[in-house]
């Protein structure tokens, strides 16, 4: 297994520099040229050229290739070009949002989506079959801004239930950071007071970023589900007399949510992408809000960072996954 | 501990969090106030000048004057004054005395002369309103309160020019100097200022939170404001809706300044916000780059000036929240001619204008690319109504989406400037010179303000001879000259002056609207419970 796990996180190294040179390529070649806009108020073209020196933007695009490779081998992202601060020390105070916002999204899509999907199975071609497959339509088809901002509406503004944005209200000192993460740190530091507000201020994006996956995760289940109930150990079980109950929960699911775990792994990346929609409603000081001021202003290497770092991130999680699945079906496990 | 006990604990626990915590909503402190606009991408006033700049800076630094009010007066601040010469090259300045650093230490003279060095050297924002006129050297500090500027030639706006200018302690930023930076890492994420307002750089991330808090000891005193506001809390929420959401909500005690006027009926609607409305100075226009065919036929730039619905823009887009601005200079500045007649729409007239430059043999059936900034819907709207006009006319339009830094750096040159582009042009100092000088003296072509390649012998004459001058009726009368020519060449399409719409919460007090800045002044307002 763990010869498994250094493979693939070798076979992740190529799959991460491809993703740099493409991302550098589509930043770089394409007119993007942060100086001007750097230069200021009525700059003539040799006080943008100075600028353009300064930054290294006039020497030939190989070369500022290079250099950052060079720079990213050490662990060293640069400066924002606008911030002008270390974009690791940016990412690094953004990043826990993000993975706490899509952790619990993804948390809550499983925990929803796949007792959905088997029972959706269990009593397929029923009214609540029927019922669930438009659910999960309009799940997948749902604009997640147009979803945002209803919930809003409703149990913030009209309600008060709760908070309309941010991840902690304004002004009240967060949880001790241990992980980044405030409902894991709050519990940590047993400030279950502390917890009951980040809590409450993620559940509404969560449930938002999470819409989509839920559809996909109920809908693969119930594929999944359907199919091994054909199968021959399910027969013998149900003639040896086990329990339904049992037969379904346990082995029909085990069996079955194999495919929905590689969809989980996949669906980890999309929200990470979908993020930036939900995080910019819901102000969450997530990456995901970063990258978008960050391409609004060419701060490329700002840009490249968010890429590179969503990529890593994106790698160890199908990397956890293909554990998970040696560990669901130990088939898997064996031909690793 | 067996699998399942271990869940059931956990989920146990996780309950009697979640329903034992009181999570009560968040309401807003009596003395905090929580300002939701657009944040700087650095806290170094010298390395950005944009709007979100100036609300920082004129809060954590001073400057030698101020604008107040609208329209603005430039008052003296640190300076108790300043005389120019008769041949308008030396400029000097009376200090203050008594004026104080956050840490203490006092601002004198040559305080004032290193911060003119790091931005000149810098060669960053606002380092460009200067570097024409100015050269570090010639900036000296004769005796402790007492600064002389030597300029290279006469320049009007200068004094007009220097609220721009952040004056900071040297004594904080030398010792985090690293590879002559100037200590622009260091000021990126903290302060060196004087001002109202003291940054909390624990707290701060970068356009996302700034949190600061009262000076008592500033040099200004606090005898105007007998319950200023201790802590401010500058958010910035990226989404219009969730920001006007917050405010009607009573999260936070502003929006920004740009509403959309659907937003504005939704806060005037509401108990607890109103909508302060302010005539600001700027300008929105469409640009047309002069030097590219057909743009180079006047006849085809009138044909286009007379193909804009103006009044549709104004009175059905933004619900009247604007004021028609038939030239280059804002209405409610001196300068702008009060009798000029602005460009109306009229299909007609651009069919005849059209016909001439066809006949002069404009190229006017190619296909014209208009580039608008596609965060900003405002700027699709205008190029929408555009197009359509164009079409029944004969003149196919193509929108392009684009990126405020692609487009200024863009417009370097005539061939990779844009047939036409719409942007605003902000009051960053207020003089003629910002609008008209930089727009259209002929000096300036490579730089985005002077993206219109505009050359007309005459302008070029009345704008350089205008910012030599020191006396302002002189000037006025130039400017004015010149706006009737630039109109009359329809160098490009200026469609309105903004009035800014920034929504403010009930609890707040005494907010006074100046265009530098957009009125986030934070030592004149209070907040009630």
């Amino acid at each position: 297994m763990i010869r498994f796990v250094l493979q693939r996180l070798l076979l992740a190294i190529p799959a991460l520099f491809g993703l740099l040179v493409l991302t550098f390529i589509m930043l770089r070649v394409l007119p993007n040229d942060p100086s001007a806009a750097l230069a200021g108020e009525n700059a003539t073209p040799a006080q943008i050229a100075a600028v353009r020196n300064a930054y290294g933007f006039d020497e030939p695009l190989w070369k500022q290739f290079i250099i950052y490779v060079e720079q990213v081998g050490r662990g060293d992202f640069g400066n924002s070009i606008i911030s002008n601060r270390p974009v690791v020390s940016d990412i690094a105070w953004r990043l826990p949002a993000t993975i706490e916002l899509t952790f619990v999204a993804l948390l809550f899509a499983a925990c929803v989506g796949i007792p959905l999907g088997t029972l959706a199975a269990v009593w397929h071609n029923s009214l609540f079959d029927h019922v669930m497959r438009i659910v999960t339509v309009a799940g997948l088809a749902v604009a997640s801004f147009w979803f945002a901002i209803m919930l809003q509406m409703t149990f913030s503004m009209e309600l008060d239930w709760l908070p309309l944005r941010g991840r902690f209200p304004v002004g009240l000192s967060p949880p001790l950071q241990i992980t980044g993460l405030y409902l894991l740190d709050s519990l940590l530091t047993l400030r279950f007071d502390l917890f009951g507000q980040a809590f409450a201020h993620i559940l509404m994006p969560a449930l938002t970023l999470s819409l989509g996956g839920l559809a996909s995760i109920a809908r693969f289940t119930r594929a999944g589900v359907l199919e091994t109930m054909q199968k021959d150990f399910v027969h013998y079980a149900e003639a040896a007399g086990y329990a339904r109950r049992r037969i379904i929960w346990v082995y029909v699911l085990r069996n079955s949510v194999v495919g929905a775990t590689t969809q989980i792994g996949l669906l980890f990346g999309a929200l990470i992408s979908s993020a930036v929609a939900v995080e910019s409603i819901f102000d969450w000081p997530g990456v995901g809000s970063y990258a978008v001021s960050a391409i609004l202003t060419s701060d490329y290497k700002a840009v490249l960072a968010v890429t590179l770092v969503v990529g890593l991130i994106y790698s160890i999680v199908n990397i956890a996954i293909d554990v998970v699945h040696a560990w669901l079906d130990p088939r898997v496990a064996e031909n690793l | 501990m067996k699998r399942r006990t271990f869940l059931l604990g956990t989920g146990a626990t996780v309950t009697a969090a979640v329903v034992g915590a009181p999570v009560a909503i968040a309401q807003p402190k009596p003395d905090e106030l929580v300002w939701a606009d657009g944040l700087p991408g650095s806290l170094d006033p010298h390395a950005l000048s944009d709007v979100p700049m100036q609300g920082y800076l004129i809060n954590v630094y001073d400057t030698l004057y101020v604008n107040r009010d609208n329209p603005p007066k430039l008052e003296p601040w640190l300076a108790s004054g300043h005389t120019i010469s008769d041949d308008g090259l030396i400029v000097m300045f009376k200090l203050r005395e008594g004026i104080k650093f956050h840490d203490g230490s006092p601002l004198t003279a040559e305080d004032v002369v290193w911060s003119f060095h790091r931005l000149l050297n810098m060669k960053k924002g606002a380092a460009s309103a200067f570097l024409a006129v100015l050269n570090p050297d010639n900036v000296t500090a004769p005796d402790p309160t007492t600064v002389v500027f030597k300029l290279k030639r006469p320049y009007a706006p200068f004094v007009s020019a220097t609220p721009l200018v952040a004056i900071v302690n040297r004594r904080v930023i030398e010792p985090n100097i690293k590879d002559n930076d100037w200590g622009q890492a260091w000021l990126a994420s903290n302060s060196a200022g004087s001002g109202s307002y003291i940054l909390d750089p624990s707290t701060y991330q970068p356009v996302q939170q700034i949190d600061m808090k009262r000076n008592p000891d500033h040099f200004m005193g606090w005898g105007h404001n007998k319950s200023p506001i201790e802590i401010v809390r500058r958010r910035d929420i990226l989404e219009t809706t969730t920001r006007v959401n917050a405010l009607i909500k009573g999260d936070v005690d502003c929006t920004d300044s740009y509403l959309p006027p659907d937003q504005v009926e939704r806060v005037l609607a509401s108990k607890g916000a109103t909508v302060s409305k302010d005539q600001s100075m700027r300008v929105m226009v469409l640009r047309m780059n002069n030097r590219k065919p057909p743009f180079d036929n006047l006849n085809f730039r009138r044909a286009l000036s007379h193909a804009f619905n103006y009044r549709g823009f104004i009175d059905d887009v933004l619900k009247g929240y604007a004021v028609r601005n038939a030239g280059p200079i804002p209405v409610n500045l001196w300068g702008s001619p009060q009798d000029l007649p602005p460009y109306a729409f009229n299909l007609e007239a651009a069919k005849e204008f059209l016909a001439k430059a066809k006949a002069e043999g404009a190229p006017v059936d190619r296909e014209i690319e208009i580039h608008i900034q596609q965060h900003l819907a405002q700027t699709t709207q205008a190029a929408q109504i555009l197009q359509q006009a164009l079409r029944k006319i004969g003149v196919n339009l193509r929108i392009v989406p684009n990126l405020w830094p692609q487009l200024v750096s863009s417009t370097a040159k005539v061939e990779t400037t844009p047939d036409m582009w719409v942007h605003w042009v902000s009051s960053y100092f207020i003089d003629p010179e910002n609008w008209i000088g930089q727009m259209y003296d002929s000096q300036f072509h490579g730089t985005w303000k002077a993206s219109s390649w505009y050359k007309n012998d005459k302008v070029d004459s009345l704008l350089r001879e205008a910012r030599g001058l020191d006396d302002q009726s002189k000037r006025q009368a130039l400017y004015e000259e010149a706006s009737r020519i630039v109109v009359s060449d329809a160098a490009d399409i200026w469609i309105y002056n903004a009035i800014e719409l920034r929504g403010l919460s009930n609890r707040l007090h005494g907010f006074r609207f100046t265009p530098i800045g957009s009125g986030a002044d934070f030592r004149v307002m209070s907040l009630t419970s």
